[in-house]
């Protein structure tokens, strides 16, 4: 096909090879020569750690100015105050660059201290996923929402469901998120066939994909769930998270 | 109005030093060559008028005079701004994103998390030498070769790293002011106080007038053509002017102005992860620069949390103003040398009080 044309073609030029060493050699040089810094001087008295910043002329390569760099500010020492309190460190180590994800690690160890909404919906084998059909309980009673789960929205502390259901024949979808105090508890109804191969079944709202009611599917699975208490002898779901239902 | 003599031409009359009255008893020049100024600098060669050298308007409105103080000016102007300036300076900090805090309760609390990152006062601005009191503070850090060499003449004198922004927060008086040099953490705020939380919004490029000013546009059908989003007119003909009224809202570069958040409760201050939280939203994409300072139209923190913040400061770092005053004169050495081009003289001895043989040492690139 392009036989002849690589046939044709030189394996190595002069031309491109010295071009390619002078674009290797020159940031390196000219960086050299523009601006350099000096070994660091310890500090003095109070005058702070610092080295030198020098400018040197293109021309005629000499320095033309040099300016003192002092150091980045050390750590901050921790106060006497805080130290009587709890800390044992002397000073305070450098914040994250990125604070977000440990800031979010606290916060679910406060509203999840026994880790069961994380296991929930970390993505393992035993998790809820979408396509599943999930029951929330609600903290001050009420009728507990069940529904097919469209979407799992991932955001750390503020990760949310969405749940779909037909409540007399009207559709409807509520959101919950899942470290919120009023929500006592999720529970897996059933399991999809099949793994979902979108992240969010928003399609399952048109009338052709719709899946309507779930009240039959909640009242299988309490049915069994009852026969299987009876048999344990003791009415706990294997999926009940939060608090204990009464 | 006659010509007046300069000052410089009586003053010596009226303060005779002991030194000039013995060189007039001694030579006892004539009247005219005290009075006279030995070169010329007055004349018609140089323009000539009949008017003082400087107007002096209060002249006649003096304090002493009884008359009320004046409504405008410097002093005005402060006095004025006193209830609307913040009694503490504010922060710089970093935006890092939204998340939400849960309450107790089931409440969910949207927030925003905004990071100080090596947060250090670099100046403070006086009454006397700039005509408002306000504290210049400096965020993160900025590599030298990206430094020019004014700012990099700046922060030496200052004992500084250079810092990557520099931002001015007023304060209200003297007592605002804080040491050159220290580090503010987020505890200089405390939990439950109200602040304002400044930052440019998402730029949106030009937008036109339908998303920037929410104009209706006009109708799909009924014969449009290409006209849907138009602005329509944008001024009266004939008659009424003809022309575009000043301030005529137009398509134009939206967004990326500085938007105020104003009387945000601060939810949690952390020094470990450097942050402050505060409630709902704040302008801007993440990693923009916010100014973080005491609400203006909520009270201020509680004086005893003010004197202890400030306290903490001077125990954090109790040699603030030592260190300054030594990069000041290390400063001034260095500017003369710089001046003199004797520089490489300086950093030779360094490099040589760093380690020995160090000259010859090749030099580390930035």
């Amino acid at each position: 096909m392009n036989a002849a044309p690589l046939a044709r073609r030189p394996l190595g030029c002069l031309k491109a090879s010295l071009r390619q060493a002078r674009q290797q050699r020159a940031p390196a040089f000219l960086a050299r020569q523009l601006s350099t810094v000096t070994p660091k001087v310890p500090s003095t008295g109070a005058l702070p750690e610092h080295n030198f910043f020098r400018m040197i002329d293109k021309k005629t390569k000499k320095t033309r100015s040099a300016f003192a760099i002092y150091a980045q500010p050390p750590p901050v020492p921790v106060t006497t105050a805080a130290k009587a309190t709890a800390a044992k460190a002397t000073v305070l180590p450098a914040p994250p660059p990125d604070p977000m994800p440990l800031l979010d690690a606290e916060q679910i160890k406060r509203m999840d201290p026994t880790g069961a909404r994380t296991a929930l919906f970390t993505k393992t084998r035993y998790a809820a996923r979408v396509g599943d059909v999930l029951q929330v309980t609600h903290r001050r009673g009420g009728e507990p929402f069940a529904g097919v789960c469209l979407a799992i929205r991932r955001n750390g502390i503020d990760t949310a469901i969405l749940l779909r259901n037909h409540l007399s024949k009207v559709g409807v979808e509520m959101w919950y998120k899942i470290y919120n105090r009023n929500v006592a508890g999720i529970e897996i109804v059933k399991r999809r066939a099949k793994r979902a191969r979108r992240a969010k079944l928003t399609y399952m709202r048109q009338p052709k994909h719709d899946m309507g009611s779930v009240a039959d599917l909640v009242f299988a699975w309490k049915k069994t769930r009852k026969v299987i208490g009876s048999r344990a002898g003791a009415g706990k779901g294997v999926q009940a998270v939060g608090k204990k239902r009464k | 109005m006659a010509p007046q003599l300069p000052t410089r031409c009586w003053r010596q009359l009226q303060q005779p030093s002991l030194q000039s009255l013995t060189l007039a008893l001694t030579r006892r020049p004539s009247p005219s060559a005290l009075l006279l100024p030995r070169t010329t600098t007055r004349g018609v060669k140089y323009g000539w008028s009949t008017l003082p050298s400087r107007a002096k308007p209060t002249r006649f409105n003096q304090v002493s005079s009884g008359l009320p103080a004046p409504t405008t000016g410097p002093a005005a102007a402060l006095k004025r701004r006193e209830r609307t300036t913040p009694m503490r300076t504010g922060v710089l900090a970093i935006k890092k994103g939204m998340t939400a805090f849960m309450g107790k309760t089931g409440s969910r609390i949207p927030c925003t998390v905004l990071q100080l990152d090596k947060v250090q006062t670099v100046a403070n601005k006086t009454r006397a030498s700039n005509g408002y009191f306000a504290v210049q503070v400096g965020l993160g850090e900025r590599r030298a070769d990206n430094v020019g060499a004014p700012m990099l003449g700046y922060f030496e004198a200052k004992g500084l790293a250079p810092k990557r922004v520099l931002a001015e927060f007023h304060v209200r008086d003297q007592s605002g002011l804080l040491p050159v040099g220290v580090q503010l953490m987020p505890d200089w705020f405390h939990v439950g106080q109200w602040v304002d939380v400044r930052a440019n919004s998402h730029g949106k490029g030009f937008a036109g007038g339908m998303k920037k000013h929410g104009f209706k546009g006009q109708g799909a059908s009924h014969g449009n053509s290409l006209s849907h989003r138009a602005i329509g007119t944008t001024g009266p003909s004939q008659g009424g002017g003809s022309r575009v009224l000043p301030g005529k809202k137009m398509p134009g570069r939206m967004g990326n102005e500085r938007v105020t958040m104003q009387n945000l409760p601060v939810l949690m201050v952390n020094n470990e992860l450097g942050i402050v939280v505060v409630k709902g939203c704040v302008a801007g994409p993440k990693g923009c620069i916010v100014k973080i300072q005491d609400a203006v139209k909520k009270p201020p923190p509680a004086q005893e949390f003010i004197e202890a913040s400030r306290k903490v400061l001077d125990e954090r770092f109790p040699d603030a103003a030592e260190t300054l005053t030594a990069a000041r004169v290390k400063h001034l050495q260095l500017k003369e040398m710089r001046k003199q081009g004797r520089i490489e003289d300086i950093l030779a001895a360094g490099v040589v009080e760093g380690g020995a043989g160090a000259v010859a040492a090749p030099e580390v690139t930035v």
